[in-house]
């Protein structure tokens, strides 16, 4: 069999950090996004391109060359993983140019292992998470917020942020728990020999202070965002600006715009103008955590509790040995001295879920009940005065015609007559 | 649909209408107003069904005159021969109207009749075909009308009040029949 023939365009340069340079083969993934397409590496089967769109102005393809080549000359040093671990890619970070006929047309970055990781997302869901074969408990989840946190910290401490932080940019390493941020190439970076904006931002991510507006700090947007997920992360998704409203009017719609009203409805004081979501289990928190997303939420800036803060107040929860996570009677982990966080939430979706149920049943009873209605007022049966004159009423109502002196069989017969004698009117007049 | 299966479809209701038809005597009214019917209806079903060569070339122009006049004229003739008033055929005699009543909607139903033939006639002369089709169109707008009237007045009540009662009787009897079955 003849191997398989390439496009000239797939056969590309690689320049890793100090000049040194391959030749590689690509072969497209399917995956596309908003800036480029990925593709897998043949040589190099522990890596992938990310190639930017043909569409790409030759303006902001400098920009990206410019970026990605600083990118790759300083690589950041990440939190330290065991050696059985070592596999573990915590940053999607360029680790070479590539270059088409030496014209730069994307990075090389390290595989992140799909099979072995999920979307960050997947986890605000627990059924989706199950689905996808993690079982979330809040042991696990505090350990996920601290090693995200460890990474951003060690993020910030190089000038450089995420800005667009969202669970969508992050995978979770399903059995060590390690986290990876994805597009890295869209980080802000503000060092003393470079600088690079970050244009992209998500708006339910957005601190209040920047919605609508460019990002002008963009190491107290990632705590706003960080605290964010850490929150969604530990309420079953539930984001903290959702709540109910306990005056409609002016309550927007969308999120952005109750981040940018501050209508947060989880704080240790209440909010007069939002309630919380009834599901919501914030109250199971400790107080320390609490306080931190009270500051992450209703203050503003960098008085929002950095990822260093974040770190020490989980880092006792991240920590089996500290004892600060224990079984409740069902044996679900919750923070020690506090409510069972799983089973204030089963109880209030058992709540919903009864009511539920008896809304459906009785649902399930009202075309038998209808039947029998309909069948004591063919009867004439009914014992109740008020549904009888009921059905009189209608059978009035439908024998507005007096009845005719004839048979139904004769009835129908000239009714046949009737219809015939209209179609033969509508074939004369069409 | 071959054409057998087509005269199967028209010719069966009628079987079923003539095997349930009234067994008491028909007023002379309702004879004539059969009668020009079937001629029409015999017309219709030759030229749409079995006549290869089609209607007559501008005959189309004509169809509508032609139905509308001879609605007229029957409405005007069958009253001065005293076979009665065609109106109540047309309309139903669900509705209780006194005979004086009963000649002057014959009456207006006969000049309406006689306006919409001569409009259709101008319409097909003096205006453009579209308009004319248009035209049309507006006329059979008025057959929808008639249909939900008697839908509303006349067959609900039947299907309800007489077909509906009578199956579920039959329904509820066999029911109890089966019972003292097992």
């Amino acid at each position: 069999m003849s191997s398989v023939e390439r496009k000239p365009e797939h056969v590309v340069q690689l320049v890793w950090a100090g000049g040194r340079s391959e030749q590689v083969t690509l072969t497209a993934t399917g995956k596309s996004g908003g800036a480029g397409e990925i593709f897998s590496i043949d040589e190099k089967p522990g890596f992938v391109a990310k190639i930017y769109h043909a569409t790409t102005s030759p303006d902001h393809l400098a920009k990206y060359r410019h970026k990605i080549q600083w990118m790759v000359d300083y690589q950041p040093a990440l939190p330290q993983v065991p050696a059985e671990y070592q596999h573990v890619v915590q940053l999607a970070w360029p680790e070479a140019l590539i270059l088409r006929q030496s014209r730069f047309v994307g990075f090389a970055m390290r595989k992140i292992a799909f099979d072995h990781t999920l979307e960050l997302d997947y986890l605000l869901n627990r059924r989706q998470a199950a689905n996808e074969g993690f079982d979330a408990d809040y042991g696990k989840l505090v350990t996920v917020s601290f090693n995200l946190a460890s990474l951003i910290n060690c993020l910030h401490q190089k000038r450089i942020a995420i800005v667009d932080l969202k669970p969508m940019n992050v995978k979770v390493y399903k059995a060590s728990l390690y986290v990876s941020i994805l597009d890295c190439d869209g980080f802000h970076i503000a060092t003393d020999e470079f600088s690079s904006d970050a244009p992209q931002v998500t708006p339910e991510y957005l601190a209040p202070e920047f919605q609508e507006k460019s990002v002008a700090h963009p190491e107290a947007q990632d705590r706003f965002a960080l605290a964010t997920i850490i929150f969604r992360l530990l309420n079953y998704g539930i984001h903290p600006f959702s709540g109910v409203a306990a005056d409609r009017s002016n309550y927007p719609p969308e999120l952005a715009g109750r981040i940018e009203q501050g209508l947060y409805p989880y704080g240790k004081a209440a909010h007069t103008r939002v309630r919380k979501v009834p599901a919501s289990v914030h109250e199971a928190f400790p107080d320390g955590l609490r306080e931190l997303f009270d500051r992450a939420f209703a203050s503003s800036g960098y008085s929002r509790p950095s990822a260093q803060e974040w770190i020490d107040a989980l880092s006792v929860y991240a920590n089996k040995q500290s004892g600060q996570m224990s079984p409740c009677d069902k044996g679900h982990l919750r923070f020690s001295g506090r409510p069972c966080p799983t089973c204030l939430r089963d109880a209030l979706i058992q709540g919903a879920e009864v009511r539920r149920r008896s809304f459906l049943a009785r649902l399930q009873a009202a075309p038998g009940r209808t039947l029998k209605y309909v069948q004591k007022t063919l009867r004439q049966t009914h014992s109740s005065p008020f549904q009888a004159s009921l059905a009189q009423a209608r059978l009035n109502a439908l024998q507005l015609a007096p009845p005719a002196p004839i048979s139904t069989r004769n009835a129908i017969a000239l009714e046949i007559l009737w219809i015939s004698g209209l179609l033969i009117v509508y074939w004369w007049t069409r | 649909m071959s054409l057998v299966a087509v005269t199967a479809l028209w010719l069966l209701p009628l079987l079923i209408a003539w095997l349930w038809r009234p067994r008491q005597a028909l007023a002379p009214c309702a004879w004539a107003l059969l009668i020009v019917f079937g001629a029409l209806g015999a017309w219709a079903l030759w030229f749409s069904l079995y006549a290869h060569y089609g209607e007559p070339a501008g005959f189309a122009f004509w169809k509508p005159t032609i139905l509308y006049w001879t609605l007229a004229a029957m409405m005007i003739a069958i009253p001065l021969l005293r076979w009665g008033y065609p109106a109540k055929i047309i309309i139903g005699a669900y509705f209780a109207f006194s005979n004086r009543e009963w000649r002057w909607i014959n009456l207006s139903l006969a000049a309406m009749y006689t306006i919409m033939g001569g409009a259709n006639l101008w319409m097909a002369s003096e205006s453009s075909y579209k308009d004319w089709v248009g035209f049309k169109y507006a006329i059979m707008m008025n057959l929808l009308i008639i249909v939900l009237f008697r839908l509303n007045f006349v067959w609900l009540p039947l299907l309800i009040g007489d077909v509906f009662v009578q199956l579920y009787r039959r329904a509820s009897a066999a029911y109890r029949y089966l019972t003292t079955l097992f």
